[in-house]
């Protein structure tokens, strides 16, 4: 493997082992997503195969998404320790340390994707083909980029008080809008409309739409695409003002 | 290897709103050599450091590293560096991040080797952000050693240290210092610079206000200081010695500042004053506070080599 590419997964791998040793990091994105699914499904009763299957795939997605949003928590926390800084006098680029924050998000989002996963399958009776099961959690786990960029942004642009904040902000309120929480169709008209155009709604119609086995719409992967440029913009910009001041 | 300086500071100047925080620094680091750079808090010398690294670029003039850019230097893995504020790094062991800084460089040493350097082989697989104080700044030394480099940058490596850690630090820097490195470090102890260094250069207000051995220092400012028994008489006839520039007088004893001290002693003994004769070289103490003002303004711009 050439030095440059394994130097970035050797430093993805360090924060990545970092992040998972967080517990907060672990109750709030696999503790909490997990108990929310189970009490939403079995509480009232509710038994429509269908239903719990689509719950899951939208705490999966909610916890996906708070793995990825929460990168920009420690961003902001290793440019206020000095470790950013640091690493800036390593003969790592800083691209490198872009692109491999940037892969740590691909790893911690997998913990609360299989989680969930696991508790619907084998605690809430969802059954599927394992193909299907496979393709739900690749889409998932491809479908929070976005997310990661999101969190990268926040993380390189916003002070560490403020980041923590701002990242509860986005999670619960693209998590909410987006249906992850309670299904759209509960949703007020005007909310729905809104609704339709988050990210976070396409995330879900994504992994939805392979675990009941038919292609997502048209819009969906589309939306997503756009998002993620937005979201990589959104990095691209807070990284390079930030490069000044670290 | 050739033999172009480590570094080169060619007419520096940074400015930071109203504070000009190089002020036309220029300064050469010889290969091989330990470089203590000395100065009051707010001096300069974390500037000096921060240009020195390409961390900040300079408002004006040119920095140099190892023959190239600082940017080029750190790239090709050349240069190490222990910088002052930070704190640990949360959730990773020391082994963990020593080892993951080693391997960013091209040729490193052993990880286990950078960790014996530092003292460190009985904690490396404690958390760095458990450690007490001088623990995590060995931390950092070790991180700063890892990878081999040819220069290494310190910003008040021992700030933290108690008196025996600063003993084992300065035992490993010269370690470093025999296979060939170029080390500099920055200080507010004088005795540090005193003991440690080839070569002092001061800052003061973001100048170099003296660069020299630390005997050349103190030959610097000249003079010494002869000190006497005054027995009883009056010493108004001190300030008059040939060479005397001040006197202080602490009960029955005068201290004479003296540009000529063999001046001084001959005229002492001509009026047969010689009671507890004393002579000293000035205390680079001394040295240090006549080259720097507290208001941050140079004073001796002319001891400049």
């Amino acid at each position: 493997m050439n030095t440059a590419l394994s130097t970035t997964v050797a430093y993805a791998r360090l924060e990545a082992l970092r992040t998972l040793r967080d517990q907060g990091f672990v109750i709030s994105t696999v503790g909490i997503p997990v108990l929310m699914y189970l009490l939403f499904t079995n509480l009232g009763g509710q038994h429509d195969p269908a239903a719990r299957t689509a719950a899951m795939v939208g705490m999966a997605a909610y916890g996906a998404l708070g793995a990825a949003v929460s990168l920009g928590g420690a961003v902001a926390e290793d440019r206020s320790t000095g470790w950013l800084r640091q690493l800036r006098i390593t003969p790592m680029s800083p691209r490198r340390v872009v692109a491999g924050r940037a892969l740590t998000g691909a790893v911690v989002v997998l913990p609360s994707i299989g989680a969930v996963l696991l508790a619907g399958g084998l605690l809430n009776g969802v059954r599927m083909p394992p193909l299907q099961w496979a393709a739900t959690a690749v889409a998932l786990w491809l479908g929070s980029l976005p997310f990661t960029l999101l969190g990268l942004g926040n993380g390189y642009r916003l002070a560490p008080q403020t980041t923590g904040a701002v990242n509860v902000a986005c999670t619960l309120g693209l998590a909410v809008v987006g249906g992850l929480w309670f299904p759209v169709a509960l949703f007020p008209d005007w909310l729905a409309a809104v609704s339709a155009w988050t990210p976070t709604r396409r995330f879900a119609e994504l992994g939805t739409a392979f675990a009941e086995g038919h292609t997502p719409t048209a819009a969906a992967v589309p939306l997503l695409a756009a998002w993620a440029a937005v979201f990589g913009t959104y990095a691209a910009v807070s990284y390079r003002r930030s490069a000044r001041t670290v | 290897m050739t033999q172009e300086p480590a570094a080169v500071f060619e007419a520096v100047t940074k400015t930071y709103g109203p504070v000009r925080a190089a002020d036309g620094v220029d300064l050469a680091v010889r290969r091989g050599e330990t470089l203590a750079l000395l100065g009051r808090n707010g001096a300069g010398k974390s500037t000096a450091l921060g240009l020195l690294l390409g961390l900040d670029t300079p408002d004006s003039g040119r920095v140099s590293l190892l023959g190239g850019t600082p940017g080029q230097a750190v790239r090709a893995g050349r240069v190490g560096a222990m910088l002052q504020e930070g704190r640990a790094v949360p959730r990773v062991t020391v082994r963990e991040l020593v080892g993951f800084v080693a391997r960013t460089y091209p040729r490193p040493m052993p990880v286990a080797d950078a960790l014996a350097l530092a003292g460190l082989t009985a904690l490396a697989d404690r958390r760095v952000g458990r450690l007490s104080g001088g623990q995590a700044q060995r931390v950092r030394f070790a991180v700063a050693l890892a990878g081999a480099p040819e220069l290494v940058v310190l910003d008040e490596p021992t700030v933290a240290l108690d008196v025996a850690a600063r003993g084992a630090f300065w035992e490993a820097m010269r370690g470093y210092a025999r296979r060939g490195g170029t080390a500099l470090f920055s200080t507010h102890h004088l005795e540090e610079a005193d003991s440690f260094a080839d070569r002092i250069v001061v800052l003061d207000g973001g100048r170099v206000v003296a660069d020299g051995t630390p005997e050349e220092l103190r030959r610097t400012t000249g003079g010494a200081l002869v000190a006497v028994d005054l027995a009883g008489a009056p010493a108004a006839f001190l300030s008059g010695l040939p060479g005397v520039t001040e006197v202080e007088i602490r009960g029955d004893r005068a201290r004479l500042r003296t540009d000529d001290p063999d001046a001084t002693v001959r005229a002492l003994a001509a009026r047969d004053a010689i009671r507890g004769l004393e002579v000293a070289p000035p205390a680079l103490a001394d040295v240090f506070l006549g080259l720097t003002r507290a208001d941050g303004t140079a004073r001796n711009p002319e001891a400049n080599r």
